[in-house]
C-alpha cells in the first residue's frame, strides 16, 4: 500500500517533466520544428524528411494527439537525432553515461561513508572540541558553491602545481592497459571527484550527527553502557548503526542534489560526462540532446528516490509495522 | 511558540557572524553606487592591471574595475536571493494553510503536486526553460521562486494541521471565523518561526542558483553577477589574473552563503529544542 | 613429569580487520605502481608522435560528407584526402596532379595527374577517380565546393584530365581545384547518402595518414602515417588531435604534454621563454558591424559614413582586444594583404564630423542625443554574448556622438534569424575567408546572415561580377580594388578590426601558415605538408 501511494506520486512527477519537454518547445514562436532541433538542423533536412517528422510528432493535429505523438515516440526509445553530432540522441548520451556514473557513484559512495564516519565522532560528544571544530569546518565546506571549490582544485593542483591533469577522463592514445589504464583514470578522476565528495559531505554529517542525539537517548544505549561495551563498540557498532539508516535513505534524495553538482564539476574539469554534454549542447542550442539528456537525468533521480522509498520501507520494520 | 530567539543569538558565535557578515553584505549592496569607485560596466584600455592603488582589486580583461564588479554583484546575488525567498515564502505560506485549511480534494491535489516538485531536481527544469527564454533577472527570480516554494509548503501545511486542533483556532472557527482571518490572525503569527528558517534557506538556494546559472553563461550577460565573473576569469587562468579576479567573488559568493547558512543552522535549532540539548558556543 | 602450562597471554589487540585489509590495498597499490613503471621501459624505437591540441575536439568523422562544416573539421578530413593541387607557404604546389595549363579557348584546365599514386587500401588512383569526383559533387554536393563551375569533366588518357568550366572563374584553383577531395571510385560508386557513409572505407584516401581511431565522445583522432604516400612516409609516425579546453593550452603545451596549440596573445613571451616557437597568423577573418540598409534611416549612405567616423576602430582594438588585433579597413581587405587598395576612404575618428553629418541630414541635438521631427534617434544593436565587450564600446561611442543605442545580446540563432529577416538596425558578426577576394561576392552580395546582401549599387555589382571571371591577374587586382574604394563608399556594412591570432608549437615540426590559407581559406597552421619532416627535440 505504501509503495503504490508513491508511485503515483513518482508517475506524476514523470508526467511533469514529460509535459515540459512537450510543452516548451511548442511554445516558442515560429516553427515548432525548428524549435524542436534547432535551426541548423532544419537547414539540413530535405523537405521530405520534414514532412516526415510533421507526422511522426503529429505537428499539425490538436494538441492532446501531439502529446500522445510524443509519448509513443518516446516508448520506443527514440530521443531523436542530434544534427550537432550527427547522430542519435541516445547513443550520444550513451556514450558519456559511464564517466557520469563513474564520478558520481564515488563520489556518493564516499562523501557518505565520510560524513557519518564524521558525523558519528561528532555527534557522540557534542558541544567536545573535537564536535565544534568538525562542525565550524563542514559548515564552512558546505558555503562553497561546487564550482567554486573545483576551480580552487584546479587551480592549485593542476595549473600551480601541476600533478594533476587539467582535463579529460583518460589520456588519449596513450597506449595504456590493464593497471596503468586504470591509474590514469584515476588520476584523471581524482580533483573532479574530490571536489564533487568535499561537497557533498556536508549533507550526511550533519544528517548523522543530529541522528546521533536522538539515537544516544535511547535505552540501548545506556544498556550498551552498562554491559561494560568499549567505546569504540558502543559508538559504531550501537549508536552508528541506528543512526545510519535515515542517512542510507537520504543518498538517495543526496543524488538529486549531486546532479547539480556534477553538471558544475565536469564542466570545470571538462570531464566527458553528461553534465558536461548539457553545457555542450546549451551551447549549441542542440534540443534534442538537451531534452534527451534532462529527461533521462531526472528519470534517473526518480528510479532513485523511488527504490530508496521501497527499501526505506524494508530497511526499517518500524515503518512496515507502523502501516 | 515562545523560543527566546535574542537569547538564542547571542550564546552563538555562527549566529552572530552569519548575522554581520549578511548586514555586511546587505550595505555593501545597498550602497553599491556609494562604494563603487567606478561604473562596473565602464571600460577602459588598461586590461589585466593587478591590484593598485587606482583599482583596489587590479582590472579585468576589457579593464572594467573588479572591486566596483565585486560591489555591484553583490547587488545582484541579494536582490535575486531575497525576492526569490520572499516569494517563494509567501507562496509556500498560502498554499501550505490554504491546504491545512481547506481539506479534502484540494489538499490531495495540492499535496501530489508538491510532493512531485520536490522529488524533480530543480536545475533540470531551469536549465531547460532558459534553453528557450533567456531570463532577464525578474524571470529569473520568477522561476526560482516557482520552483522553491513547495519545500516550505509542506512543513508549513503540517504545522497548520497541528495548529489547526488547538483550542484557540476551533473556538475561533465556532465564533465563524473565515478561513482567510484564521489564516492571517491567528496560524501564520505562529507558523512565523518556521517561515523565517523556509526564508533563509530560500536565500542560499537562490543565491546558489543564480551563481550557478551566471557561471553556466544561461542568465543575462549585461548584469553583473559574481558567477558571471568567475565565469569570465576562468577563461582566463593560464595568466596570473584568476588571484584577484577569480578568488574575490568566489570567496564573497561563500562568504555570503555561509553567513546564510549559520543564521539559518541557528534558527533551526531555536526552533528544535531536542537539538540543542547543550548549546554550541 | 607435570607439564607447566604456561598462559600465553592474549593480544590485547587483536588484528583487525581493517588493519589487514589496509595494509593489503596499500600493496596492492605499491605492486601497481611498480608495475606500471616496470611497462613503461618499454619499446627501444618509439614511433614519431605529435599531438596537437584542441579546444572543441570533435569536429565529425573525417570523410568528405561527415565532416562538420567548419575549418578544423576540413582540416581534419584533410590529412587522409588529397586535391589535385595543394599549397605551401609560398603558393600553389602540385599534389596529385603534377602539371597543369589553361585552354582559354575551351574555357578548360588540362591536369596532368601523377601515375605512382595508390589509395589506402592499395588500389591505383587514376583519371577515372577525378572525373567520378566531379560527377558525383553533381549529385551530392561538396559542402565546400560550388559543384556549378565545372561543366564537364573528361579523362583524355589514364592520367590526364580535362575539366571544362561553366563560365572563366578566377578563383578556380582556390576554391575548386585546392579544395575538393578526390574520392576513390570503387568505393564511392553506388553509396547514394554519403552523409552517413561512416564504415571504414570512407576514410580510404590519398592522403599521407590513415584514420587509426576517432572518438566523438573524446573529441580525438589518431592518425597514423601512410608508408606509400607519393611524397615517401611522413616523418610524424604518428598524429593525435586532443580536445583540451583554450586557457588549458598553455599550461599543456609547456609541460609537453602537448606539442601544437592556439595560444592566447598574453603568453606568447612566456611560451618563448619556454623554449616554444610561436607562429603569427596573417589577417584572415574579421568582426563587422552589419547595418540595415534596407531600413530608414540606414538607409541613407551619409547616415552609415556617420556611424564610421564617430566609431574610433583604434581606440575599439585597444580596449576590447587589448591592442591583439588591427582597426578594421571599411574596405574590408585587410591592410596587410596583396589585393588591399591603400586608398580605400578610412573615416578616420571624428565624431565631430558625425554629428555635422548628421545635422545636415536633419537632426538636432537635444540634450546630448539626436532627435528628428521630436522623436528621439534609437537604433538597436544586437549581438552574441561573445561580442558583448565590442557591442559595448561601440554603443558608448555612438551615444557620446549623440546616437541612442538599444543594446542587447542574443543567443547565436536568434541573432541569425533577426537579420535573416531584416528585423534588426546594427548587428555584430564575424567571418573569416578574406584571404581569397571571391569573399567580397560572398559577404557583399551573398544570401547569407553574414552578408550585407547589398544589392543597390549597380556599379558594384557589375565589378564583382567582372572580378570572378577576369583570368589576368594584373586586371583582376585593379578590380578589387575599385570594389573596395566603392564598397567603403557605400558602406552596407563596417568592418570592425581583424585579430592576431597565434599558434605555438614546441619545434619538432615546422608549423607554417598556407598562403592564402588552406584550401579555400582555412587560417590555420595544420598543413599536412609539413608532417613530412620531423626535426626532433
Amino acid at each position: 500500500m505504501f509503495s503504490i501511494r508513491n508511485l503515483a506520486l513518482y508517475l506524476i512527477a514523470m508526467l511533469i517533466i514529460l509535459a515540459l519537454n512537450f510543452l516548451l518547445p511548442r511554445m516558442m514562436p515560429g516553427d515548432p520544428l525548428m524549435a524542436i532541433y534547432g535551426e541548423e538542423a532544419l537547414v539540413q533536412m530535405t523537405p521530405e524528411l520534414k514532412a516526415e517528422l510533421v507526422e511522426r510528432f503529429a505537428l499539425d493535429q490538436p494538441w492532446w494527439q501531439q502529446f500522445a505523438a510524443y509519448l509513443s515516440t518516446l516508448f520506443t526509445g527514440d530521443l531523436g537525432y542530434s544534427y550537432y553530432y550527427n547522430a542519435p540522441v541516445l547513443e550520444v548520451i550513451l556514450g558519456r553515461l559511464p564517466w557520469t556514473l563513474l564520478l558520481v557513484g564515488t563520489a556518493l559512495i564516499i562523501s557518505t561513508l565520510l560524513g557519518i564516519v564524521l558525523g558519528i565522532e561528532s555527534g557522540w560528544r557534542r558541544s567536545s572540541q573535537r564536535d565544534k571544530s568538525l562542525l565550524t569546518g563542514l559548515m564552512a565546506l558546505s558555503g562553497f558553491p561546487d564550482f567554486f571549490v573545483g576551480i580552487l582544485l584546479l587551480i592549485g593542483f593542476g595549473i600551480t602545481l601541476g600533478i594533476f591533469p587539467l582535463s579529460g577522463a583518460i589520456t588519449p592514445y596513450s597506449g595504456f592497459t590493464g593497471a596503468a589504464l586504470a591509474l590514469d583514470i584515476l588520476h584523471h578522476l581524482f580533483l573532479p571527484l574530490t571536489a564533487l565528495t568535499l561537497c557533498h559531505i556536508g549533507g550526511s554529517y550533519l544528517l548523522t550527527r543530529n541522528t546521533m542525539v536522538t539515537v544516544l537517548k535511547k535505552p540501548y544505549m545506556l544498556v550498551a553502557r552498562a554491559k561494560g561495551l568499549s567505546e569504540f563498540v558502543m559508538r559504531y557498532r550501537h549508536a552508528g548503526r541506528n543512526a545510519l539508516l535515515p542517512v542510507i535513505t537520504r543518498a538517495g534524495i543526496q543524488l538529486g542534489r549531486m546532479v547539480t553538482g556534477v553538471l558544475f564539476i565536469e564542466i570545470v574539469f571538462a570531464y566527458p560526462g553528461l553534465g558536461h554534454l548539457v553545457y555542450e549542447a546549451l551551447l549549441a542550442r542542440d534540443y534534442p540532446v538537451l531534452q534527451g539528456v534532462l529527461l533521462i537525468v531526472a528519470f534517473s533521480v526518480l528510479i532513485a528516490d523511488f527504490l530508496v522509498d521501497v527499501s526505506y520501507s524494508k530497511l526499517d520494520p518500524r515503518i512496515r509495522y507502523a502501516h | 511558540m515562545h523560543i527566546n530567539l535574542k537569547e538564542e543569538v547571542k550564546q552563538n558565535n555562527f549566529a552572530k557572524f552569519g548575522i554581520v557578515l549578511l548586514l555586511l553584505m546587505l550595505v555593501i549592496a545597498l550602497f553599491a553606487p556609494l562604494l563603487a569607485p567606478y561604473q562596473p560596466n565602464s571600460q577602459t584600455p588598461f586590461a589585466f592591471e593587478p591590484p593598485s592603488s587606482n583599482h583596489w582589486l587590479g582590472t579585468n580583461h576589457v579593464g572594467k574595475d573588479i572591486l566596483s564588479q565585486l560591489i555591484y554583484g553583490a547587488r545582484t546575488s541579494l536582490l535575486v536571493g531575497f525576492s526569490a525567498a520572499l516569494l517563494a515564502t509567501i507562496l509556500s505560506a498560502i498554499i501550505g494553510t490554504s491546504a491545512a485549511l481547506i481539506a479534502g480534494l484540494y489538499d490531495k491535489i495540492i499535496m501530489r503536486i508538491v510532493d512531485a516538485f520536490i522529488i524533480i531536481p530543480a536545475i533540470v527544469i531551469i536549465i531547460l526553460v532558459a534553453a528557450y527564454v533567456k531570463p532577464s533577472l525578474w524571470v529569473l527570480i520568477l522561476l526560482l521562486s516557482l520552483l522553491g516554494w513547495q519545500g516550505g509548503a509542506r512543513i508549513i501545511r503540517a504545522q497548520a494541521l497541528s495548529l489547526k486542533e488547538m483550542g484557540h483556532i476551533s473556538a475561533a472557527q465556532s465564533f465563524g471565523a473565515s478561513n482567510v482571518y484564521l489564516t492571517f490572525r491567528h496560524i501564520l503569527p505562529d507558523l512565523a518561526p518556521i517561515l523565517s528558517v523556509e526564508f533563509i534557506y530560500g536565500i542560499r538556494r537562490a543565491i546558489f542558483m543564480e551563481a550557478g546559472l551566471a557561471f553556466l553563461g544561461i542568465a543575462d550577460p549585461t548584469t553583473v553577477s559574481w558567477g558571471m565573473m568567475m565565469r569570465e576569469a576562468l577563461d582566463f587562468c593560464y595568466l596570473d589574473v584568476w588571484q584577484w579576479w577569480l578568488l574575490p567573488p568566489g570567496i564573497a559568493l561563500s562568504l555570503t552563503i555561509l553567513s546564510v547558512t549559520f543564521i539559518g543552522h541557528t534558527l533551526e535549532g531555536a526552533l528544535d529544542p531536542r537539538l540543542e540539548s547543550e548549546a554550541i558556543a | 613429569m607435570f607439564q607447566v602450562r604456561y598462559k600465553i597471554p592474549r593480544l590485547k589487540t587483536r588484528i583487525s580487520p581493517l588493519k589487514v585489509s589496509l595494509a593489503l590495498l596499500t600493496l596492492a597499490l605499491v605492486c601497481c605502481l611498480l608495475v606500471t613503471a616496470c611497462s613503461e621501459t618499454g619499446q627501444p624505437l618509439e614511433p614519431v608522435s605529435y599531438t596537437i591540441a584542441d579546444d572543441t575536439g570533435d569536429w565529425g568523422y573525417p570523410s568528405p560528407y561527415t565532416h562538420y562544416a567548419r575549418g578544423p573539421g576540413y582540416i581534419r578530413m584533410s590529412f587522409l584526402f588529397d586535391t589535385l593541387v595543394w599549397k605551401d607557404a609560398s603558393g600553389f604546389v602540385s599534389a596529385l596532379a603534377k602539371e597543369w595549363e589553361y585552354i582559354s579557348a575551351d574555357n578548360a584546365y588540362i591536369f596532368k595527374l601523377r601515375d605512382d599514386v595508390t589509395w589506402h587500401d592499395g588500389v591505383e588512383f587514376t583519371a577515372e577517380d577525378v572525373v567520378f569526383t566531379f560527377n558525383y559533387t553533381k549529385e551530392h554536393p561538396f559542402q565546400w565546393v560550388d559543384g556549378s563551375i565545372v561543366a564537364l569533366a573528361e579523362a583524355t588518357d589514364e592520367y590526364t584530365v580535362k575539366l571544362y568550366l561553366s563560365k572563366p572563374y578566377a578563383p578556380f584553383f582556390q576554391d575548386v581545384a585546392g579544395t575538393l577531395p578526390i574520392l576513390p571510385k570503387h568505393i564511392w560508386e553506388g553509396i547514394e547518402e554519403p552523409e552517413k557513409f561512416v564504415a571504414k572505407e570512407a576514410v580510404i584516401g590519398t592522403g599521407p595518414y590513415k584514420l587509426a581511431d576517432y572518438s566523438k565522445e573524446h573529441g580525438s583522432y589518431l592518425y597514423k602515417a601512410y608508408s606509400d604516400y607519393y611524397l615517401g612516409k611522413p616523418a610524424v609516425d604518428e598524429l593525435k588531435f586532443v580536445k583540451i579546453s583554450k586557457e588549458m593550452i598553455p599550461a599543456a603545451l609547456k609541460g609537453g604534454s602537448m606539442d601544437a596549440g592556439d595560444t592566447p596573445p598574453e603568453v606568447i613571451s612566456e611560451m618563448e621563454e619556454a623554449g616554444l616557437t610561436v607562429i603569427t597568423a596573417p589577417y584572415a577573418w574579421n568582426a563587422k558591424l552589419t547595418i540595415n540598409h534596407q531600413k530608414e534611416p540606414l538607409s541613407s549612405k551619409q547616415f552609415r559614413q556617420a556611424l564610421a567616423y564617430a566609431i574610433d576602430r583604434e581606440a575599439l582594438v585597444q580596449i576590447t582586444q587589448r591592442g591583439h588585433a588591427m582597426a578594421g579597413s571599411p574596405g574590408m581587405i585587410p591592410p596587410t594583404s596583396d589585393w588591399y587598395n591603400p586608398d580605400t576612404p578610412q573615416y578616420e575618428y571624428d565624431p565631430a564630423r558625425a554629428q555635422r553629418v548628421l545635422e545636415e541630414l536633419g537632426y538636432g541635438l537635444e540634450n546630448g542625443y539626436f532627435t528628428k521631427d521630436s522623436t528621439e534617434l534609437v537604433l538597436e544593436l544586437v549581438t552574441i554574448a561573445r561580442f558583448k565587450e565590442v557591442g559595448q564600446f561601440v554603443k558608448q561611442q555612438l551615444e557620446a556622438a549623440g546616437i541612442k543605442i538599444d543594446f542587447r545580446t542574443m543567443e547565436d540563432k536568434t541573432v541569425d534569424a533577426k537579420v535573416l529577416a531584416w528585423q534588426f538596425d546594427l548587428a555584430i558578426y564575424g567571418h573569416g575567408g578574406l584571404h581569397e577576394p571571391s569573399i567580397l561576392n560572398k559577404m557583399i552580395t551573398g544570401e547569407g546572415f553574414n552578408s550585407a546582401r547589398y544589392h543597390a549599387d549597380e556599379t558594384l555589382n557589375e565589378l564583382l561580377e567582372n572580378q570572378l571571371t577576369e583570368m589576368d591577374q594584373g586586371n583582376r587586382v585593379n578590380i578589387v580594388r575599385q570594389i573596395q574604394e566603392v564598397y567603403a563608399e557605400d558602406l552596407p556594412a563596417l568592418t570592425l578590426y581583424y585579430p592576431n591570432w597565434y599558434w605555438a608549437h614546441d619545434g619538432s615540426v615546422e608549423l607554417f601558415y598556407t598562403k592564402d590559407g588552406i584550401a579555400f581559406g582555412i587560417p590555420i597552421p595544420l598543413n599536412k605538408l609539413a608532417f613530412m619532416e620531423y626535426k626532433g627535440m
